[in-house]
């Protein structure tokens, strides 16, 4: 009774800590707060993976394998960089190796599939702000699937997750001048394949 | 078209450009989430950024507990593979430990002068008549049935050894060129 009392102490004393704090305990070999900072990161590091891979259920195997990498690397973690910046690099290091994978080339014949149908969908009458959400992130997997890893990787953290060109930079080990070469090619390429698959999503928003 | 709108329209070129400071960055995309209008204008010119609005999956408590299970059985798993590993490892070291005090125990017994030498007894002493060896190499211990090579030399391990005491003899044919 003691014991379980004490865990559930453990556990509500490890949601308070910052992730830092939790990574520098878990390394220490605390599996409650190592689990603390699973609980807390997968909403995170699932969103990454699932815009880098194209697909929910990869994302979360992806999730998997990115913790399995933190609790075998966490000797390695720099206490002095931010625990998201190390974190975002091992998400997008496995979700590139993921999309070079020869599973996600199998899924990419099932996508062509997708592709004819919301093709069919997209032409017309259809709008921005007729689009949810959902059905963005399905369109962007559509499109997106001409980039490479790196480039959907910069596009998602700069676009989607906020993150600044240093930090992306900190996050994929390059240069920020790569960065923006990355950037620069995933505009062009997405531009190209919108005006392709979509022509008719945004004919009606030009102004 | 009000005065924020227009702000955050003419700041488009410098985002594109990666050249604005984080402040009005913050307000460039803050703005595009609540502004329909703005978000249109800014998507016309650059059509990528209308995957500025995807937002972030909703992941479920389910899924993180999955997530979290799974990670907890690949930690089992690579904790298990390491504690096998190191029995192995252990094990290895173990037989090639045993290993390497035969080859020693051998080589002691085959290079002479490497190690204190047993007794020799000369050949003429204890072998019995040529006419019983055969070519090949017949096992001490048979009792008057035993055999031994013509030019071989025995070395007896514990000469002084009595009846009940068993006695180990090593055996070289010098007559086998090998």
């Amino acid at each position: 009774m003691e014991l379980v009392y004490s865990e559930s102490r453990d556990r509500q004393e490890a949601a308070e800590l910052s992730d830092r704090e939790l990574a520098l305990r878990a390394r220490r070999g605390d599996s409650v707060a190592f689990e603390a900072l699973v609980t807390r990161k997968t909403p995170a590091v699932v969103s990454v993976a699932r815009r880098i891979v194209g697909d929910g259920e990869d994302a979360r195997d992806v999730a998997q394998l990115v913790f399995l990498r933190v609790w075998e690397q966490l000797a390695r973690y720099d206490e002095k960089f931010s625990f998201n910046t190390w974190l975002y690099r091992i998400t997008t290091n496995l979700s590139i190796d993921f999309l070079r994978s020869s599973r996600s080339r199998e899924r990419a014949h099932g996508a062509t599939l997708h592709l004819v149908r919301l093709r069919e969908e997209m032409t017309g009458a259809q709008t921005t702000h007729a689009l949810e959400s959902g059905e963005l992130a399905r369109l962007f997997e559509m499109v997106s699937s001409r980039l490479t890893g790196k480039q959907k990787a910069v596009f998602v953290l700069k676009e989607m997750e906020d993150c600044d060109t240093k930090e992306i930079a900190q996050i994929l080990a390059c240069g920020e001048s790569t960065v923006r070469n990355h950037l620069f090619n995933a505009r062009r390429i997405l531009r190209r394949e919108l005006a392709r698959i979509c022509p008719g999503l945004l004919e009606g928003r030009r102004t | 078209m009000s005065a924020p709108c227009d702000a955050v329209r003419n700041l488009l070129p410098g985002y594109l450009e990666d050249a604005l400071p984080a402040a009005d960055v913050r307000e460039f995309r803050g703005h595009l989430t609540s502004c329909d209008s703005c978000r249109d204008a800014v998507v016309s010119r650059e059509p990528s950024l209308l995957f500025t609005r995807v937002t972030r999956d909703q992941v479920s408590p389910e899924d993180v507990a999955r997530v979290l299970s799974g990670v907890r059985t690949g930690i089992a798993l690579q904790e298990a593979e390491r504690k096998l590993t190191l029995a192995r490892s252990n094990g290895r070291r173990r037989r090639a430990a045993l290993g390497s005090a035969a080859a020693v125990a051998v080589l002691t017994l085959l290079l002479p002068g490497t190690a204190p030498r047993p007794a020799r007894t000369a050949a003429t002493a204890v072998a019995p008549p040529v006419e019983a060896a055969a070519p090949g190499f017949a096992p001490a211990a048979r009792g008057s049935s035993r055999t031994f090579p013509a030019d071989a030399t025995i070395y007896d391990w514990n000469p002084g050894a009595g009846v009940e005491e068993p006695r180990v003899v090593w055996i070289v044919d010098r007559s086998l060129d090998i």
